[in-house]
């Protein structure tokens, strides 16, 4: 025959005991509990990092993950694509420039 | 730790970023597949017009200079008659140039575009100058050589 645990009645059993608890042993358990929550909020970033799977963690998991990183990508493609465009306009317009300036082409040849 | 969470997520977001980027440099940077060397025949009326200095060593020309100076001469026709004789003259010259002194002559040319306008005119008034002096002498010389 067992007996059945009633978490209330264990909660209530559990206060009333710490309430028999002289102050140094309350304010011993107080540190500890506030040192373990501490320690955990230390390890939770690193944890995300640190898990051994790091590539797992690199690719996307869902579409919504998957079409951000596409997009990221293919803004990261046009600007890249823009700026070599506006730099081969530039170097075009340069080389026009010193083609066709005033002061002869020595002047800016070494 | 709300906070770390994000941190954490950007840092991801920046790495695959970085890795997209490192698979498509070589895309990016190469040139495009238009790239190809050309040959004179196969270049238009107005680009042979342009180019027509370096008609005999153009098939010779490294591809990506071919490139840059098919792009170089897509602004002679809107050049006056002046500028498109001092195209014409410099070409030469120009093409037979490092890629190293040209980038360097680009610097040195944007460099002095910013020199205010003052001093840039008494530099250039100079620079006639001296190149009215040396074409005397040079006159000069050979009348001299030819009595």
């Amino acid at each position: 025959m067992t007996t059945k645990l009633d978490p209330g009645k264990v909660a209530q059993l559990l206060t009333q005991s710490s309430r028999q608890l002289d102050t140094s042993t309350l304010s011993a358990l107080a540190e500890a509990r506030k040192n373990a929550l501490e320690r955990q909020l230390v390890r939770s970033p690193s944890t995300a990092l640190s898990t051994g799977n790091w590539t797992h963690n690199l690719t996307p998991h869902s579409g919504q993950q998957w079409l951000a990183t596409g997009l990221l990508v293919a803004i990261l493609m046009f600007t890249a694509g823009y700026w070599k465009h506006a730099r081969e306009q530039q170097i075009s317009e340069l080389d026009v420039a010193i083609l066709t300036d005033e002061l002869p082409i020595e002047v800016f040849v070494d | 730790m709300n906070h770390n969470h994000i941190f954490v997520k950007i840092i991801l977001v920046f790495t695959r970023l970085f890795l997209a980027a490192i698979v498509l440099l070589p895309f990016l940077v190469s040139s495009p597949a238009s790239a190809a060397p050309e040959s004179w025949q196969s270049l238009s009326h107005a680009q042979k017009e342009a180019l027509a200095p370096l008609a005999q060593q153009w098939d010779s020309l490294p591809e990506t200079q071919q490139q840059r100076l098919l792009k170089t001469a897509k602004g002679y026709h809107q050049l006056s008659h002046v500028e498109k004789q001092r195209f014409q003259e410099r070409l030469t010259v120009w093409s037979k140039l490092t890629p190293e002194q040209r980038e360097a002559a680009r610097e040195k040319y944007q460099a002095f575009q910013k020199v205010p306008a003052d001093t840039r005119e008494e530099v250039k008034q100079m620079i006639k100058q001296e190149q009215q002096q040396k074409a005397q002498q040079s006159d000069t010389g050979t009348n001299d050589s030819a009595k």
